[in-house]
């Protein structure tokens, strides 16, 4: 049923959805006024995408 | 998600909190306080954490933090959702190796997810691409997050502050 929908996403997509609910998550747990939600939330994910994209740049040389 | 009217007041209030405001000299403890019962409390508790595990965000509907448990169900749902969709290797007890064991464990974390996700990948994991080796760590992070959740809803249920 589900696996018909058969989602391709590229990399930096894969990575963007991953970090956006993972930091949606860490937001409601970690924190309990909805400002602070929002704010943590924003700044993981700016962080997890920075970071991210900053190993994968990293990694780059090494992928040929 | 404002749960309460007041602005000063924060969003969610647990109920192992509540207890301890209760508790003060102002709020005369009485015979059926939680702290009159250590071991019923505990076993509440652990009740709550097994709940959340069992199904996200449970363990903390249970304690009206209603926030917190939509915030829960919606993204390891929607991690198991897309883990499947991708492809993902949903593993079992059959795993062989180390990583298959440890596979399973955190699959095994979403909790009643785990065979959601099972019953749903009809067609098998494809991990020969790169989405169905993205799918394999969204369903994962998706077990791994929901037992934090679970843990986090235990320890607020026994009065730590959360």
């Amino acid at each position: 049923m589900i696996a018909a929908i058969a989602l391709s996403l590229t990399h930096f997509q894969a990575m963007t959805l991953f970090a956006l609910l993972i930091s949606v998550a860490f937001g409601f747990l970690g924190r309990r006024r909805t400002n602070d939600r929002v704010k943590y939330i924003i700044w993981s994910l700016f962080l997890f995408l920075l970071i991210g994209v900053g190993i994968g740049w990293a990694m780059y040389p090494f992928s040929r | 998600m404002n749960e309460h009217t007041e602005p000063n007041m924060a969003d969610e209030t647990t109920v192992g909190e509540t207890a301890a405001v209760a508790a003060t000299p102002e709020h005369t403890p009485s015979e059926h306080a939680p702290s009159a019962h250590p071991q019923r409390s505990e076993a509440l508790a652990f009740a709550i954490g097994v709940a959340g595990w069992l199904v996200p965000g449970l363990g903390h509907a249970l304690q009206k933090m209603w926030g917190r448990a939509l915030g829960c169900f919606l993204t390891v749902g929607a991690l198991v959702f897309l883990g499947v969709g991708m492809r993902g290797n949903v593993f079992s007890s059959e795993g062989g190796d180390a990583f298959g064991v440890l596979g399973y464990v955190a699959d095994l974390g979403t909790g009643s997810f785990y065979f959601a996700a099972r019953a749903l990948e009809t067609q098998g994991s494809d991990v020969a691409h790169a989405e169905g080796d993205y799918g394999t760590r969204f369903l994962a992070a998706a077990g791994v997050l929901n037992l934090l959740a679970a843990l986090h809803a235990y320890e607020a249920a026994r009065g730590r502050k959360a």
